[in-house]
């Protein structure tokens, strides 16, 4: 095995590290403070927190996977890396969410897209919700911090095929575009970010601030879902953990009991909500699980003169932001420009066909751009959001109803994309939608988007940013914790990460959530030791 | 096990339902599936994971163990694969049913990591299609399934991707989807799209494809 795996290393030096599965026995551990989650905002608070000198656990539900197990496999990957094995959807199944599961959540699954969140939604924050101690000046310390830590830069690189047809596109219509900063070190541009990078150049969580608690005071045990914080008074007394099987599935009925002085939950927009809500947390204005963001995305594909190998090198180095803000911060639907790469796998689970239209779709690969659209939702009263609730069997489910302001939004997305595709050479453009055809100019591909229904199921929807569900304000009325993370009514008790996000970012959000976990749990830190 | 021969094809309980009232239920539609599984389950047709032999090179120590379809759910995809999959099948009868068979396998496999939640639904779905009454009023595939042809397979499809009810084109998304997922992203059919893998210079050089 390589000397730069960092787990490897660790493991051997004595790291205190558990598969759930491997327990037997019931039993009781006990800590300075419990993390529930190891994504961004989880990995970030247990690093910060065990070199201020507290001890933790860390907790997590799916499994440990690192450098010896990413091997650009894209069947693999999304069976042990992704929520629900890449089969989560939003209530309806109209909305794919794709949503790491497992040690590094997200961040060890992300494209590395590593972006500051931008002034205007701080500033929408600060002056429309107010939270004036998160201004653009204010969090600027923190970024850079963060931008340290995880090493974001601009990529260097020429950006490959697929993400300089956007750069092309931009510059023949005179559109915007930038260089996206990136979260590696050492890349070797392969493309497979996706499915748990092989090379641990990703400087996600599982690369940097994992290993950085490990190293100080942190057990970290994988293979433990949280099912409830248990309340004693007024306080988190300790949380109960169900150990899974091997399979990382099914419970194995080994229960695990965690005590602690502080609890910080991290377990995404989506988890979170979810175990605050089986734990019966007070909530006395009913807003567990309200405003859930996703920056609804949808795609369209080109087929390009030239080969464009989508599979293949960084898959995220360009952007355009010039439809996100562009009509105001709370006005009609922004969206963020950018690309997504394309494998064999993901792309015949995207593209909603069948038979000889999926044929003619899949064999085009390498000839193939997509374009993707992240719509800005929560900034406008017509877009409130999606809901979170139990089901019967205590997991959680996100309800998104797209409003007709979204779809706008959507509409407006797919033909500038299409635009776009054609301005940089596309031969010919298909929306990604059940009633799509293949386009051979902007002005056929314009007069049917004219006609294509904006309907749920038709346009094929996804997610990989999930926000909000225990939104932060200033009054308990309309939100479930303070700009601080600080619960408004269980004094031991954070949560540190997306679901925090009063409205979407309006970017990538990993950078959002580290920089706010590491505000925070410095915080956290000085009060506890203090 | 096999399902006991005295199981009735058309449990009363549900028998008066026929596709009007699935349909006036709406987004609640959910609920009648849950109704179908529910009495399959009391009238003791629960569906327990095929114990079937791999449909080619019976080497019993090669046997791919299912964990969630059924027999019933098997014939469904066996029905349906040579629509969704259409020209990408091989015409050699012996390299097509191989080719099934093992798309069927990794579907198999890949569902058992969807978690108990969306397995249900996924169950529901297929318990839908599988009932005889139901495959007939909502489905409106009239054989049974190993007697489906290519063309009515198609039919279907096209009926729920083309529906105006979002729950049919839901059911379609969910089909199609684990199966081109399963079928377009195997290294088997990596051709087909002419993807031609991970760079073999990163995996020569990669100390995690060492000893594999």
């Amino acid at each position: 095995m390589s000397v730069n795996d960092p787990f490897t290393e660790g493991l051997e030096l004595g790291w205190k590290v558990t598969d759930g599965a491997s327990l037997t026995e019931n039993q009781t551990i006990e800590a300075d403070v419990v993390v529930i989650g190891t994504g961004a905002g989880g990995g970030t608070s247990a690093e910060i927190l065990a070199r201020a000198g507290l001890s933790v656990i860390l907790v997590e539900e799916g499994g440990l996977y690192h450098q010896k197990d990413f091997k650009m496999n894209e069947l693999t990957a999304y069976a042990s890396l992704y929520q629900d094995g890449m089969s989560r959807v939003t209530q309806d199944g109209a909305i794919a969410i794709l949503q790491g599961r497992c040690v590094g959540g997200s961040t060890t699954v992300n494209w590395t897209s590593s972006f500051r969140t931008p002034d205007e939604t701080l500033n929408y924050w600060a002056n429309q919700l107010g939270m004036g101690d998160l201004t653009p000046d204010a969090m600027a310390p923190w970024f850079d911090g963060r931008e340290q830590r995880h090493n974001i830069e601009p990529w260097a690189v020429d950006p490959n095929t697929n993400n300089d047809v956007l750069r092309q596109g931009c510059e023949q219509l005179g559109y915007a575009w930038q260089i996206i900063p990136r979260n590696v070190k050492g890349c070797w541009n392969l493309g497979y970010c996706g499915v748990g990078c092989p090379t641990n150049a990703k400087q996600g969580a599982l690369t940097t601030t994992i290993p950085g608690a490990l190293a100080n005071d942190t057990t970290l045990i994988h293979r433990l879902r949280a099912d409830r914080l248990v309340m004693n008074q007024d306080r988190i007394d300790h949380l109960l953990a169900s150990a899974m099987s091997a399979d990382g599935v099914s419970p194995s009925g080994v229960t695990v009991t965690l005590k602690a002085r502080h609890f910080v939950v991290a377990a995404s927009a989506i988890g979170s909500p979810g175990l605050l809500l089986r734990s019966d947390i007070p909530d006395p204005f009913n807003r567990i699980g309200k405003r859930s963001f996703l920056h609804p995305v949808n795609a369209t594909t080109a087929i390009m003169p030239e080969k464009v190998e989508p599979y293949y090198g960084a898959p995220q180095s360009i952007y355009s932001d010039e439809f996100n803000f562009k009509e105001g911060v709370d006005g009609p639907a922004g969206f963020k420009l950018e690309v997504p790469p394309l494998h064999p796998a993901m792309s015949a689970g995207v593209i909603p066909h069948h038979g000889q239209k999926q044929i003619d779709a899949m064999t085009n690969l390498p000839w193939t751009q997509s374009t993707l659209a992240l719509v800005r939702d929560g900034f406008h009263p017509d877009s409130p959001g999606g809901n979170v609730s139990l089901r019967g069997d205590g997991s959680p489910v996100l309800d998104y109803p797209i409003s007709d302001y979204l779809w706008t939004g959507l509409r407006k997305a797919f033909g500038i994309m299409a635009e776009l595709q054609f301005a940089a050479g596309a031969r010919k453009v298909s929306f990604v939608h059940m009633d799509s055809d293949w386009y051979s100019s902007w002005a056929e591909a314009s007069a049917a988007l004219d006609k294509l229904p904006m309907e749920a199921h038709r346009v094929r929807l996804f997610t990989a940013h999930q926000m909000g569900g225990c939104g932060m304000g200033r009054h308990p009325e309309n939100s479930v914790v303070s700009s601080f993370g600080e619960h408004h009514h269980v004094s031991n008790l954070s949560v540190h990460d997306a679901s925090i996000f009063p409205t979407s970012i309006g970017a990538n959000p990993q950078l959002s959530v580290y920089a706010l976990a590491a505000r925070n749990s410095s915080r956290l830190a000085s009060k506890l030791t203090g | 096990m096999t399902q006991p021969s005295s199981c009735p094809d058309t449990p009363t309980d549900v028998a008066k339902l026929d596709r009007r009232s699935f349909l006036k239920t709406g987004l609640g539609g959910t609920l009648f599936l849950g109704a179908v599984s529910t009495t399959m389950t009391l009238t003791g047709c629960a569906s327990s994971p095929s114990e079937r032999l791999p449909a080619v090179g019976t080497r019993m120590d090669a046997r791919y163990q299912f964990r969630f379809l059924t027999d019933t759910d098997i014939e469904i995809f066996e029905a349906l694969l040579p629509a969704i999959l259409g020209p990408s099948l091989p015409e050699q009868p012996q390299s097509r049913r191989l080719i099934i068979a093992h798309t069927i396998e990794r579907m198999d496999a890949g569902i058992t990591q969807f978690g108990p939640a969306n397995q249900s639904e996924l169950r529901r779905l297929l318990d839908l299609l599988g009932f005889s009454l139901t495959r007939i009023t909502i489905a409106r595939v009239w054989s049974s399934w190993p007697d489906v042809t290519t063309g009515e397979a198609e039919a279907f499809l096209q009926r729920w991707q083309n529906s105006s009810i979002g729950l049919f084109n839901n059911g379609y998304m969910a089909l199609v989807k684990i199966s081109n997922v399963a079928f377009y992203g195997h290294q088997d059919q990596w051709h087909l799209s002419g993807y031609p893998g991970p760079p073999q210079w990163a995996v020569e050089a990669l100390p995690q494809f060492k000893n594999a």
